[in-house]
């Protein structure tokens, strides 16, 4: 690694980059362009937030908070865990715990500290990770192996047999750093009874299991306020969802990326019901006026995401979609099943407060329809799962085409990716497969990777 | 060595196999090491552990499978499309690893274009990632309910008594191949790393009363025998990633060393932890499977696992060991480089190899480096 990287710590140097985009958001244009050309790697970027009035502002605040919090844990005697994205960071917050959500914490990196992310990546190898893992904890976790980042304090995660590869990499951790891992477990199926009970018997676990690790016990009335928190985003959220499905859009591409990166990071605290609640205002507006959410006005094309975004060299995806005016619908990282989203189809969750079980109850059912564990826990055209979720999804979105990005590490989905893109031909979406990284552009450069976008676009008409 | 075992280790058919064909009997393919294959013997069918050998190319694989996927389930998915499982009445898939459990998916869509390749009996069966007593009571049920899908299909009955009478003769299984295990820890063992591997393979495709025949006979041989030349050959342990053929074991043999031991999936993996009598069967065969597998799929377990292949070490007098992973099989290779990591402080000499699955694509490259690996673990000793 490059010696100047480890002169300022990870968390650090993307806290303070990110709040210094947050104070001079309500600046002078002078303040603005001032620190614009201070960020070479984060300009655009920044100016693309800048851009998007008062959610993009919103959003630098909350997630500057998010890295705040990361970054003062130990200062303020919090513990800081290693989890990942497709757990829920409510019982965390309720146990006074900092999620350290690797995912989103790297595609911070990515954003930020532009070639850096690279060189954490490899840090991973030299410890003995295997370069075939996914790159969307390899980036933010070789900074912590590196040093530039808080040690954490434990492990949880709820991905094996959802995602091995993501397991595996919380596993090399906890083992690396040799500190305590819990693991969330579930069955191939969602709704059967024997399933829930499983889910509850290892949710009591994981209760105790934090206590032991903070020792502190579980602050029933903290709990109960996170959730009601998490019940206020889950309404916003489904509005703006259903907003989705207008034609046009008014939804801004960019927002399916805000909801999901801070209600992995901050569900449950006041931070992202405010970004959720001005997004509202800002997507209803647009919906009044008749407007697309795209920057240029006019929807042309609408296309849902299968699996995940693309993040990689400053968010090139988003900017391809607005530029050619083609509604980014979200796609399974923002499908959280709530019971009133309209497309839970009686498989949704539904919050119970009132006693210590219905709440673990509600909390396991909201873990286990999380994005992945909902979708590819089991074969991917059985009842409930990848297929069936995405042709429904399809059919009420509209969309024009769909679109898988992933990483080559995202081992479970390229088992089955081929399969679920006939079945979509099938079904009448064109599909197409992004070949690269979603975090790392040295696997495949954005510039092939838009190229070959635009080729899909222009041969199956969609241009 | 009995040529029978030897067929079945090498060939995916064998004529003992065939005879119980020819006889009626229903052979039921599995491709994980986490499936009881007493529920299959307790249901008068041959428990058959799919393998890739014999495989030239992955093209039936590549097709179904994306690229960034372990060639291990491409060629069983290969031999699947070319016919070669023709025998099977049934096949339980598996929530084995992330690459294993898309085979399910595979197979079953290869059958539109290859028809009469999907058997009539095509089951789902999960296995917890975790050891509980809740992950061991709904792993029990599972095998129930995998015990009542074989009834179903094949109208049969599966007693209590009869999944005890199965678990005895796997235990028996699991009795002479720990023999095996102490003779190959012998300075002069008479059985090579090659030849221990053959009689531990063949176990996977033989009806298990003949089998523990054939390797009891096989090894009240090996027992009287002695061979002096393997005094003072280097000793290795062999570790990680499946290997369901003797290639790799073969070429490492063939630079010098002895596999003494491993803690492979088809190897050693297969037949730890005797199952005591007494309890319901299922809950018994339920922890047994979740408790004695080691494989990485078990999160959260790996200072056991490094303790199994450091216990190997030390019991076989083992001078090295070389960790292999197969290619995307990130579960053994993320393990391995941290496991190379630990035992290169401690002095225990390693190597850490990447490989494709099956016969051996890239040979050279590989017999390079274990030669390399052994010459490194010779000036050691020379210099200790």
């Amino acid at each position: 690694m490059r010696s100047e990287l480890k002169e300022y710590g990870f968390i650090w140097s993307v806290h303070s980059l990110l709040s210094l985009g947050a104070k001079v958001a309500n600046g002078t244009p002078k303040e603005v362009q001032k620190l614009l050309n201070s960020v070479p790697h984060f300009r655009d970027l920044l100016e693309a937030f800048l851009a998007y009035g008062e959610p993009g502002r919103l959003f630098l605040v909350g997630f500057a908070r998010y890295m705040e919090m990361i970054l003062n844990a130990h200062k303020e005697g919090k513990k800081l865990c290693f989890t990942t994205f497709c757990q829920s960071p409510a019982i965390l917050h309720a146990m006074g715990v900092v999620p350290v959500v690797l995912e989103v914490v790297t595609v911070a990196g990515t954003l930020m500290r532009g070639s850096a992310i690279g060189e954490y990546m490899d840090v991973c190898l030299e410890a003995g990770f295997t370069e075939t893992s996914c790159s969307s904890q390899r980036g933010s976790m070789g900074a912590f192996l590196a040093g530039l980042a808080d040690k954490p304090d434990f492990v949880l995660i709820n991905t094996p047999g959802i995602c091995d590869t993501n397991a595996n990499s919380f596993a090399f951790a906890a083992s690396y750093f040799d500190i305590p891992f819990y693991q969330l477990n579930y069955p191939p199926t969602l709704t059967e009874e024997r399933s829930r009970q499983y889910h509850r018997a290892d949710f009591k676990n994981l209760i105790a299991f934090l206590e032991e690790q903070t020792g502190t016990k579980l602050d029933l009335d903290r709990l109960r306020n996170i959730m009601a928190e998490i019940q206020k985003q889950d309404e916003i959220i489904c509005e703006l969802q259903e907003m989705q499905r207008l034609i046009p859009s008014p939804v801004p591409g960019i927002y399916n990326l805000f909801i999901y990166a801070l209600r992995f990071t901050l569900g449950g605290l006041p931070e992202c019901t405010e970004l959720l609640t001005s997004m509202l205002a800002m997507a209803k507006k647009n919906a009044a006026e008749g407007k697309s959410g795209l920057s240029g006005g006019e929807e042309k094309k609408r296309a849902l995401f299968v699996y995940i975004d693309h993040y990689a060299a400053n968010l090139p995806l988003f900017k391809f979609l607005d530029s050619r005016g083609i509604a980014h619908l979200g796609g399974i990282l923002d499908r959280f099943y709530q019971e009133a989203a309209f497309y839970s189809q009686g498989q949704g969750y539904s919050f119970k407060t009132a006693t210590l079980d219905e709440m673990i109850d509600s909390l396991a059912m909201q873990n286990s329809r999380l994005p992945m564990v909902k979708q590819i826990r089991g074969p991917y055209d059985a009842p409930e799962m990848w297929l069936e979720e995405v042709k429904n999804l399809a059919e009420l979105t509209q969309p024009d085409f769909t679109l898988y990005s992933g990483t080559p590490g995202c081992r479970n989905t390229w088992g089955m990716v081929k399969l679920l893109v006939s079945d979509l031909e099938k079904a009448g979406y064109p599909t197409h497969v992004i070949n690269s990284d979603a975090f790392d552009d040295r696997v495949e450069s954005w510039t092939a990777t838009a190229q070959r976008l635009e080729e899909f676009l222009e041969l199956r008409g969609l241009a | 060595m009995d040529a029978t075992l030897l067929e079945a280790a090498s060939q995916i058919e064998n004529p003992l196999l065939s005879e119980f064909k020819q006889k009626g009997g229903k052979v039921i393919g599995y491709p994980c090491s986490h499936v009881p294959e007493e529920v299959i013997e307790a249901a008068g069918m041959l428990p058959f552990r799919l393998r890739g050998i014999q495989t030239r190319s992955t093209s039936i694989g590549d097709t179904y499978f994306g690229p960034f996927v372990c060639s291990c389930p491409k060629a069983l998915l290969q031999n699947a499309g070319r016919g070669r499982f023709h025998f099977l009445n049934g096949v339980i898939m598996v929530q084995a690893c992330d690459s294993m459990r898309r085979l399910d998916e595979c197979w079953r869509k290869a059958g539109n274009d290859f028809p009469g390749i999907v058997p009539d009996f095509f089951h789902y069966f999960g296995v917890p990632h975790k050891v509980t007593d809740y992950s061991i009571a709904w792993f029990a049920d599972e095998i129930r309910k995998l015990a009542a899908a074989l009834e179903k299909q094949f109208q049969v009955t599966i007693t209590n008594e009869d999944l005890s009478r199965a678990i005895e003769e796997t235990n028996e299984t699991r009795r002479l191949l720990l023999r095996l295990e102490e003779i190959r820890r012998r300075p002069d063992t008479p059985v090579t790393g090659t030849e221990a591997m053959s009689l531990i393979l063949a176990k996977t495709a033989l009806p298990k009363k003949e089998y523990n025949k054939l390797l009891s006979k096989e090894l009240k041989k090996l027992e009287k025998k002695s061979n002096p030349k393997n005094v003072g050959r280097l000793r290795v342990v062999l570790a990680g990633s499946v290997l369901d053929d003797v290639s790799l074991i073969s070429l490492i043999e063939a630079e010098g060393a002895l596999v003494v031991a491993d803690t492979v999936c088809f190897g050693a993996r297969a037949y730890r932890g005797e199952i005591p009598p007494g309890e319901d069967p299922y809950v018994t065969l339920a922890r047994r499977y979740l408790n004695e597998q080691f494989c990485p799929r078990m999160f959260g377990y790996s200072k056991q696992r490094l303790a199994l292949i450091t216990d190997r070490f030390e019991a076989g007098n083992a001078d090295g060991i070389i960790f292999q992973n197969i290619r995307f099989c990130d579960l053994h290779g993320s393990e391995n480089g941290l496991f190379e990591g630990r035992l290169d402080k401690v002095g225990t000499p390693t190597m850490r190899i990447e490989r494709e699955y099956g016969t051996m694509a890239d040979e050279g490259r590989i017999r390079m480096r274990v030669a390399a690996f052994l010459e490194t673990i010779k000036k050691r000793k020379n210099a200790a």
